[in-house]
């Protein structure tokens, strides 16, 4: 008995994302409203079929991480240096090599950083954690959770370079810089050792960590002096933007000749130098 | 892109800033991993500069990054499935854990329920409505791409809006 009538609706299922779409021809658009006036289930279709084109029209697209960028760029070089001389030298620009170094902590060069670093981050901790007035005697237990033995600044220079050349994992030493700041005042010797990490250590995700924890000591003035010398130093892009962005909301003023001369640097990504054009129109 | 082609490899940076979202976005509907996404991204810009001789300058860019894109997309769906062959229970203990691992990223709950439906979807399916509403592509450009007329793919878009609506509204 109700044959027809679902022979009909099941005609209609072809017809009516079309009917939503708008797109059906005239005449076969009046036939689906006369169908549609009669039969709940086809109506129940059409308010679903609304519904489900608005969430699809209103479905966020997905956003890549932005080391898929780092990782293109790093491809791109490689591939830039297998290219055939004649092409070089036609393009004599002489960055290129230096930044798939930057990148990539296992290069030759970052070695040698790591050596320099790993004197300057155990000179200045032990230099600044032997001047400061809290390093004898102070019973608020900043040292307390770390080596009663070393000051607090010291020992997270200690740490992140690794004892006796043991090898501290990039993760480990965003732990330690992530926790540096939770235990620390403004006007510590930690920010000339979270300074030396931004600007030596050789993983960027590292001097990311650094950034942030410099930005919560940002009452320190060193830290705005530091950030600013530390602008022409970086070479990845992530490091580089989020150095931007921070001298722009602590309102840096000195950075603009720094993020000038960024904005102009022939080896920075174009969404670098946008940034730092951006930063310079809201400083000046 | 012919600059590209001649070797002038720096003009492939704005191509990527213009591509590689939606390329992502692409393909992260029709693997539902963000990490494999990531990972076939960059396989597709790989190929782009392996391949870029065979680009024919009469040809839109968009069509050959896409014909591109499904390319990559197709062998690493060959070479899941051989993966499973070899070892069922282990790709569906890394697919299980990756699939946690991508719903705990989601940063709106409110299209959960959305993106669950369209990965219940069969590929095709899926990678139909992904390119005609999110992706932006007429049902010409669908034909161009998948190769059939752009009646056809109308009338597969519709399909797939159909099934897409059974699963969405199922519980209700």
């Amino acid at each position: 008995m109700k044959t027809p009538e679902l022979t009909a609706c099941h005609e209609m299922e072809a017809l009516l994302p079309a009917y939503v779409e708008r797109s059906l021809p005239t005449i076969e658009a009046e036939r689906v409203a006369a169908h549609l006036a009669g039969c709940p289930s086809c109506q129940l279709q059409v308010t679903q079929l609304r519904a489900l084109t608005d969430d699809l029209d209103a479905a966020l697209p997905e956003v890549p991480r932005t080391a898929l960028r780092a990782n293109f760029m790093a491809m791109l070089e490689q591939q830039k240096a297998l290219l055939p001389t004649a092409a070089t030298t036609a393009a004599p620009t002489p960055a290129p090599p230096a930044k798939v170094v930057s990148m990539w902590p296992t290069a030759v060069a970052n070695n040698w950083m790591r050596i320099a670093a790993s004197i300057v981050l155990i000179a200045a901790g032990v230099l600044l954690g032997r001047q400061l007035p809290w390093s004898g005697g102070n019973d608020n237990g900043l040292a307390t959770n770390t080596n009663a033995s070393k000051a607090a600044p010291a020992a997270l220079a200690d740490a992140l370079v690794g004892d006796s050349g043991r090898h501290i994992s990039a993760s480990d030493r965003i732990q330690l810089v992530t926790n540096s700041t939770k235990v620390t005042e403004p006007g510590d010797a930690t920010v000339q050792v979270l300074l030396n990490t931004l600007n030596f250590d050789p993983s960027p995700n590292v001097r990311l960590a650094a950034c942030e924890a410099l930005y919560r000591l940002r009452d320190d003035p060193r830290v705005r002096e530091g950030l600013t010398n530390s602008l022409p130093l970086q070479t990845d892009p992530n490091v580089q933007i989020a150095l931007i962005d921070m001298v722009v909301s602590l309102r840096v003023r000195r950075a603009v000749p720094q993020l000038e001369r960024l904005a102009k640097r022939p080896d920075a990504l174009p969404v670098v130098r946008a940034q730092a054009e951006a930063g310079i129109g809201k400083l000046i | 892109m012919a600059a590209v082609r001649a070797d002038d490899l720096d003009q492939l940076v704005p191509l990527f800033e213009r591509y590689h979202g939606p390329l992502f976005n692409y393909l992260t509907r029709l693997t539902n991993d963000r990490e494999t996404s990531e990972d076939l991204t960059q396989t597709v810009f790989e190929r782009i500069l392996k391949y870029r001789s065979s680009y024919q300058p009469t040809q839109p860019f968009k069509a050959w990054v896409y014909q591109m894109a499904r390319n990559v997309h197709a062998d690493y769906w060959q070479r899941k499935e051989k993966l499973r062959a070899a070892d069922v229970d282990e790709v569906e203990r890394t697919g299980g854990l990756r699939g946690a691992a991508f719903s705990q990223m989601r940063v709106s709950s409110h299209h959960d329920d959305l993106h669950e439906a369209l990965a219940l979807l069969p590929t095709p399916q899926r990678e139909i409505l992904v390119l005609n509403r999110f992706q932006g592509f007429g049902y010409e450009e669908i034909g161009k791409l998948l190769g059939c007329t752009a009646e056809a793919a109308r009338v597969k878009a519709h399909r797939a809006l159909q099934a897409l609506r059974k699963i969405y509204f199922a519980g209700d």
